[in-house]
């Protein structure tokens, strides 16, 4: 078989058109370089697309050629073809099955190994690193958004009653009383196990007994035993490295973009885990589902009387508030 | 004699691009990363072997065992630095690592610069790079104390020293690089991205503006709340309540919108200014290189490429790759009388711990 090549000495860059003839006894032969060795002698690149091959003679020499095609036959002659990333990349089937092997690694490391991880994560990280983040965040907020409560001693006794018997004597739950016009009717959770309860979510409950903020503690209580922030954490720097490793850019669309899509997409998901696991911890204190499933609905219609005045108002346009109802009034007996 | 400039040429196409691409990483994740090093060298042969200057093309001759091993140290390293700094809480032995890489780093960065070209050939005769690793010392010394004193005013005059001490000491073959640059053309460049950046950024906003304007007023919410619960989600805080999902959603989205096109925009606006820049003021043996790209298409292609990627969920990624080298290629030109002049030194070999360094960080010399 003939095929055309170019040649380079590997002295110069001069350049030389020549003919490579690969003889039946394998042997490669450009007779006007007075070149004659066996093929086994030669080394022939793996195939790129449909870049020139690179024959690599043992002088130096090197020959470049575009007829990759009777290159590979040559090479299937003599049982020589060896580039297997080529045969998956030319291959529609192979190809397919890379798109699906990517794609379900990215899925799997979002769900189940974020999961996984995070769980491994925090097992290794010792209890005052946790705690460290948590005092940091919760003073930056302290800062901004935070004021001492205003609820009566009374108020206060009873829902730390409540909040003890929930969390039995662990100690590193911790509930805080503040005040946030800014924040509005909230509670959340740090993963340290610091809970913040905001007076005027207080306010909005109709049971004396303060049974409805049980519910929303023992739902928070639920965020920080799944570890919910650990896990947004660990899938946003998961996310972060795939993207960076995928557009071969670890920059701002690797560091911005999965904080965004997670925190939006995620927290549903997580809302609802908390939800089942209130739901639980109600059932063991035999206190009934229907005191949260009200206070839920009086948020509702007190974001829906004050209109746009505060950030709880887009509580009441957004559907997901009546499902929640909905899953707490299907466990009230 | 008149010159006469000729275009570099890339063949690259997009469907060829994306099987190797999308093969490297579901190889790269079914071997826990060992792969990674063919896929780089595989991805490097591909840009290189299509890239034609006069008829003929480059080659791309890194090992990729050596790559791995490159890797694998500074992966080490890190890994080392990590486990003492966060788990064993050691922080001299931490402290050590950092300053130790500290101290290295201006040896890493000329064996990078060093790895790029002498595995870079044109016609089976390697680039070589001959800088001195004291060289190398005394800039980052200088520059780096210099530029802490100006507060970074003095960039462009190390931009330019910068570009110097690579090109000077850069051959082909026995040919030699020259590079003569005007610092005040560098801040000129500056002061042109800063003006051009802030004109984006006004139109930007107001056209986000009004479009939220719109989509706020059919949702009745205000712009501060969305704003607001953007920010209180984005600590690291479970907020309990279901607002969150929709309104960090559209704060998101005003986000994307408002940054990607200026983080983007200014992205391709320095590339072409400083290829464009760099280009036109470096030679080859007296023979003069060539750069004509247009900011602002440079600029338009990696905005788009953005959306484009982000869109396709990544898979488009190969094709705005190829699109972005493509254009940056076909408008750089040289003007060489005779491209058979050039004598091999032969290939060398040599450290990857610096290349790979300098890629695991994700810091571009930019040659």
């Amino acid at each position: 078989m003939l095929i055309d090549a170019l040649l380079y000495d590997g002295k110069s860059s001069k350049e030389h058109k020549v003919t490579i003839e690969f003889s039946d006894n394998r042997r490669v032969v450009i007779r006007s370089h007075n070149i004659d060795v066996p093929i086994d002698e030669v080394e022939i690149e793996s195939r790129l697309g449909n870049t020139p091959r690179v024959l690599s003679f043992e002088n130096g020499i090197r020959c470049k050629s575009i007829e990759n095609d009777k290159i590979d036959q040559v090479l299937k002659k003599f049982g020589l073809s060896k580039s297997k990333a080529y045969k998956i990349e030319s291959s529609i089937g192979l190809t397919v099955a890379s798109v699906l092997v990517t794609i379900g690694f990215v899925w799997f490391m979002l769900t189940a190994g974020a999961t996984y991880t995070a769980n491994a994560v925090a097992s290794i990280l010792p209890a005052s690193t946790l705690k460290e983040v948590s005092k940091v965040t919760l003073n930056q907020l302290e800062d901004s958004y935070l004021h001492p409560s205003k609820l009566s001693d009374r108020q206060k006794r009873i829902i730390q009653t409540h909040f003890n018997k929930l969390v039995e004597g662990e100690s590193k739950y911790k509930l805080h009383f503040r005040s946030s016009p800014e924040i509005g009717p909230n509670a959340f959770a740090l993963p340290s196990g610091d809970i913040v309860l905001t007076d005027e979510l207080v306010a909005l409950s109709q049971d004396k007994e303060y049974r409805d903020i049980l519910g929303v503690l023992a739902h928070e209580k639920g965020h920080v035993v799944k570890k919910h922030s650990m896990r947004i954490a660990i899938k946003t720097g998961i996310s972060g490295v795939i993207i960076g490793y995928i557009t071969g850019d670890v920059s701002v669309l690797a560091s911005t973009i999965p904080t965004i899509l997670i925190n939006s997409s995620y927290s549903r998901e997580f809302e609802h885990e908390a939800d089942v696991h209130a739901v639980q911890e109600l059932k063991d204190m035999n206190i009934s589902t229907k005191y949260i499933a009200t206070l839920f609905e009086s948020l509702e219609k007190k974001s829906a009387e004050d209109g746009n005045s505060t950030s709880m108002s887009m509580f009441a346009s957004h559907p997901l508030t009546s499902k929640r109802i909905e899953f707490f009034k299907s466990y009230a007996n | 004699m008149e010159k006469e400039f000729k275009y570099f040429e890339f063949k690259g196409n997009a469907k060829e691009y994306f099987r190797i691409w999308i093969v490297n990483i579901a190889l790269t994740i079914l071997t826990f990363g060992i792969y990674s090093a063919w896929a780089k060298v595989r991805t490097n042969r591909y840009m290189y072997a299509n890239t034609y200057l006069n008829g003929s093309n480059f080659e791309y001759n890194a090992d990729p065992v050596r790559i791995l091993i490159g890797r694998i140290i500074v992966v080490s390293i890190y890994i080392l630095f990590i486990v003492f700094a966060q788990h064993l809480m050691m922080f001299e032995v931490a402290a050590g690592i950092a300053i130790v890489a500290f101290l290295a780093m201006p040896w890493l960065v000329r064996q990078a610069v060093s790895f790029k070209l002498r595995n870079t050939s044109y016609r089976h005769v390697p680039f070589r790079y001959v800088g001195k690793i004291r060289d190398f010392y005394a800039f980052f010394l200088l520059h780096g104390l210099l530029n802490i004193f100006t507060l970074f005013l003095a960039f462009p005059f190390s931009y330019v020293r910068f570009k110097e001490l690579i090109l000077r000491h850069s051959h082909y073959g026995q040919g030699e690089f020259n590079f003569k640059g005007k610092v005040q053309s560098v801040y000129e460049i500056y002061f042109s991205i800063i003006g051009w950046i802030m004109l984006i950024a006004i139109a930007v906003t107001m056209v986000v503006a009004f479009l939220s304007g719109i989509a706020l007023e059919s949702s009745g919410m205000g712009i501060e709340e969305v704003l607001s619960s953007g920010m209180v989600t984005g600590e690291d805080v479970s907020v309990d309540d279901a607002t969150t999902p929709m309104a960090t959603g559209v704060a998101s989205l005003l986000m994307i919108l408002i940054y990607l096109p200026l983080i983007f925009g200014e992205k391709g606006l320095s590339d072409a200014y400083f290829s464009n820049y760099v280009r036109n003021h470096t030679t080859l043996e007296g023979a003069p290189f060539r750069g004509d790209i247009n900011v602002f298409k440079l600029a338009w292609i990696s905005i788009s490429n953005v959306f484009v990627i982000l869109f396709s969920l990544g898979l488009l990624y190969p094709w705005s790759k190829i699109r972005y080298l493509k254009y940056k290629l076909e408008h750089t030109s040289f003007a060489c009388h005779d491209y058979e002049q050039f004598e091999s030194f032969g290939y060398e070999k040599g450290s990857t711990v610096g290349e790979e360094m300098m890629d695991f960080f994700d810091i571009d010399i930019g040659l």
